[in-house]
């Protein structure tokens, strides 16, 4: 890093601003001609001293504090090359026209050959020490602006709406303070890309390009520096600037600020979706809360007016069976609306089921009784052969799960066919299957069939359904350590619902009944 | 049926099923009064003694739980019923926790209701006489003094923790009791949260005393609260308990 700053003060000891996108080649004959000009200027001053000195009679240890006077001088430049020439010039002239014998390069005394090679050390010495403290100088200076800037434009995006979509108020701190001709971000998940400026070198293709493959790039002939964009560990996108003065100190800090602050503006975004969430969570229970009320009510009322009618008076077979149909279909509606509302309120939460052994035949057996009382247009029938297998499950949850596959065999099954529940074991599970005939899934739905909120092409038209019951159902069974699928027989139209659960093992099922 | 002096007060904030439920009682047998809030509702109970009070669980104002506390400070001898809205059982363990001696879940049907009011005025009213020596339900006789249990005439062999936990149960026939109440009672008041263990326990009681212990007659299971002892030859107790589907 030392050695790159040092590099770049060089290229700025002109005193002009040096454009950093110059290729090396063109940056060492800068400097060389920079260097040749000094030691020119540096030179003839030496011999013009020498002539007046040398008119004026002054002596050769006269002479010699003059001389390491403007070879001080001429290090001020900063240059070292040049002033290492002028401090072989002047060595030169001392000799030509201070030393025996005089306008010749032999030096006679020894002294005079010890003073000689003396001034030549000192001053180059002194040149090498006055020169690096100028360049030391030239390097803080130029990291004290560009850690300046830099902070300035962190300052100013910093007070930017940290959700606000990337755009030109994000970008334009960046070119105004470091004098960039164009930029460009390119995000990788929206696939965007935010430029400002005016491009002359393909800034976006570049920069896209730059995420593509991986690698940053530096094209000095378009004077384009892409660099890789990494947010949380990954690749996010690239950022690339055209016109950047010093790519290689600035581009890496640029690049680095730009990363923190998409840092920031994913945490903001995830901060207030989840509490978005979690307030869409309070309003969603409190819905349901008052769903729960608004429903069950009008329909207590209405069991509780049927029953004051049968209560009042006797009624005739006629009206008592009327009173029935009243009182069964309010109590289905009711026992409907309490599976709905289960449903929607295991849909977002994490379902724990409260284990036990549970007789699956019967709770089986139990529901399809339920059903097959209660179903006049579909037969329900408990397939033939089933064994008697406990699982270690949840019985509520079961019950609400098979309610479900059972409803949605009976709704898109035809009126008059059979919905057939088998129970069977299965290695370390038990199965239950519900089929239905009738209804067979188009393939390219037989896969979604389980996502949240997914309806069928036909369902969306023929029946009604909230999209939750088979993903809540999927997600009970996951919840037990079970699995819920999909097996459809194309040739018989055959659909059906396999649920595994798994049995009790043993030794569990005997630590428990011990 | 009710004596004709049973009377029940019906606190509930919808004049529709207030007015549907005085009818329906009155036409039942039982005498009926109501009040449209908890606050309402303990005004009355400090006036009137009421036989049964049944409370809405879910009320503006004041919850259908505070009220219940309060009216059981009043008047501890009237039989609470609570009515539950919600599926959750928290609600229902609430109530119980809070004084209620049963529940019943919106929507109900009448016979439903008047069997719970019938179930709890008994009770209450068997509370306050003598505990009699021999439990008897269904085919089971229980022998408090000699700690023996007989099915169908026949001795049955219980671990005096089974004993202890079916004597509890036929004591409080028809009530529902929750899981930390039957632990912290049998168990001891360090127990609460050992289901697995009142689970085997039941399930070893419904292996000696019910014919089908898949099926039970005499140990219903109340989801996720706990269980119900139910008296087979008790007319007010039905086998399905008020469970949806």
């Amino acid at each position: 890093m030392r050695d790159d700053e040092l590099r770049a003060c060089r290229s700025v000891a002109g005193g002009k601003l040096v454009i950093g996108d110059l290729d090396m080649g063109q940056q060492y004959l800068h400097g060389f001609a920079k260097s040749a000009r000094y030691a020119l200027i540096g030179s003839i001053a030496a011999i013009l001293l020498a002539f007046s000195c040398f008119r004026i009679h002054l002596d050769f240890a006269s002479v010699i504090p003059l001389y390491l006077l403007l070879v001080v001088f001429q290090s001020l430049t900063g240059d070292f090359r040049s002033s290492a020439v002028v401090a072989f010039v002047s060595t030169a002239c001392l000799d030509l026209f201070f030393t025996e014998p005089l306008f010749s390069l032999r030096i006679d005394h020894p002294l005079n050959a010890l003073a000689l090679a003396g001034f030549i050390l000192t001053s180059l010495v002194i040149t090498r020490l006055v020169a690096r403290v100028r360049e030391e100088a030239k390097s803080a200076k130029l990291q004290k602006e560009r850690l300046n800037r830099l902070y300035q434009l962190s300052q100013q995006l910093l007070v930017l709406d940290p959700e606000a979509p990337l755009g030109e108020d994000f970008l334009e701190p960046f070119r105004r303070l470091f004098g960039i001709r164009a930029m460009c971000i390119f995000e990788a998940d929206s696939a965007e890309f935010h430029l400002v400026g005016d491009s002359k070198g393909e800034l976006a293709v570049k920069t896209r390009d730059t995420y593509i493959r991986g690698t940053d790039v530096d094209d000095f002939n378009a004077h384009v520096s892409v660099r890789r964009l990494r947010t949380s560990g990954h690749l996010a996108g690239a950022i690339g600037f055209e016109g950047l003065e010093d790519p290689k100190e600035t581009a890496g800090a640029l690049t680095a600020l730009t990363a923190a602050l998409l840092e920031r503006k994913i945490a903001f975004h995830t901060a207030s979706a989840a509490a978005a969430a979690a307030q869409t969570e309070i309003y969603r229970s409190a819905m349901l809360d008052a769903l729960a009320h608004e429903f069950k009510t009008p329909l207590a009322t209405i069991l509780a007016g049927v029953g004051g009618l049968r209560e009042a008076g006797p009624l005739t077979a006629e009206q008592e069976g009327m009173a029935d149909t009243v009182e069964n279909e309010a109590s289905r509606l009711g026992s409907l609306t309490s599976r709905l509302l289960r449903t929607a309120r295991l849909d977002n939460e994490h379902i724990r089921p409260r284990l036990e052994v549970v007789d699956v035949t019967s709770v089986v057996a139990q529901l399809t009784k339920q059903y097959s009382t209660r179903s006049s247009d579909r037969a329900i029938l408990l397939a033939d052969g089933h064994e008697q297998v406990q699982a270690l499950a949840d019985p509520e949850l079961i019950r609400l799960m098979l309610s479900q596959l059972i409803d949605n065999a009976c709704k898109y099954s035809r009126p008059g066919s059979v919905v057939t529940i088998g129970v069977e074991r299965q290695g370390e599970f038990v199965a239950i299957r519900v089929s239905n005939n009738g209804s067979s899934i188009p393939r390219k739905e037989r896969k979604r069939i389980f996502e949240r909120f997914y309806r069928g092409e036909d369902a969306k038209h023929s029946t009604s359904g909230s999209g939750l019951g088979l993903y809540v159902a999927r997600k009970i069974a996951l919840a037990h350590g079970g699995a819920l699928d999909l097996e459809i027989d194309d040739r018989s139209e055959r659909v059906t619902f396999c649920l595994k659960l798994p049995t009790t093992k043993d030794e569990l099922q005997h630590a428990l009944t011990a | 049926m009710p004596s004709p002096h049973s009377s029940v007060l019906v606190v509930d904030d919808e004049s529709s099923l207030r007015k549907a439920l005085r009818t329906s009682l009155t036409a039942s047998g039982f005498d009926v009064e109501e009040a449209r809030s908890g606050e309402e509702a303990l005004g009355s109970v400090q006036q009137h003694q009421f036989d049964l009070v049944l409370l809405d669980v879910s009320m503006p104002g004041m919850s259908g739980i505070d009220a219940c506390r309060r009216i059981r400070g009043i008047s501890p001898q009237a039989g609470i019923v609570m009515v539950t809205v919600r599926d959750q059982e928290d609600d229902k363990v609430r109530a119980l926790e809070a004084g209620a001696d049963d529940y019943v879940t919106k929507p109900f049907k009448l016979r439903e209701l008047t069997a719970r009011l019938r179930a709890v005025l008994r009770r209450t009213r068997m509370s306050d006489a003598v505990e009699p020596v021999v439990l008897r339900a269904g085919n089971l006789e229980m022998d408090l003094h000699e700690r023996i249990l007989r099915r169908n005439g026949e001795e049955i062999h219980l671990s005096p923790k089974e004993f202890d936990l079916l004597a509890f149960m036929m004591k409080n026939a028809g009530a529902p009791l929750t899981h930390v109440k039957l632990l912290r009672t049998v168990w001891g008041v360090e127990y609460g949260n050992e289901l697995e263990y009142l689970r085997s326990y039941v399930r070893m009681l419904r292996k000696k005393i019910e014919s089908d212990p898949s099926n039970p007659e005499y140990i219903l299971t109340e989801p996720w609260l706990g269980y119900r002892f139910r008296d087979p030859s008790d007319p007010d107790s039905p086998r399905e308990s008020a469970q949806d589907d």
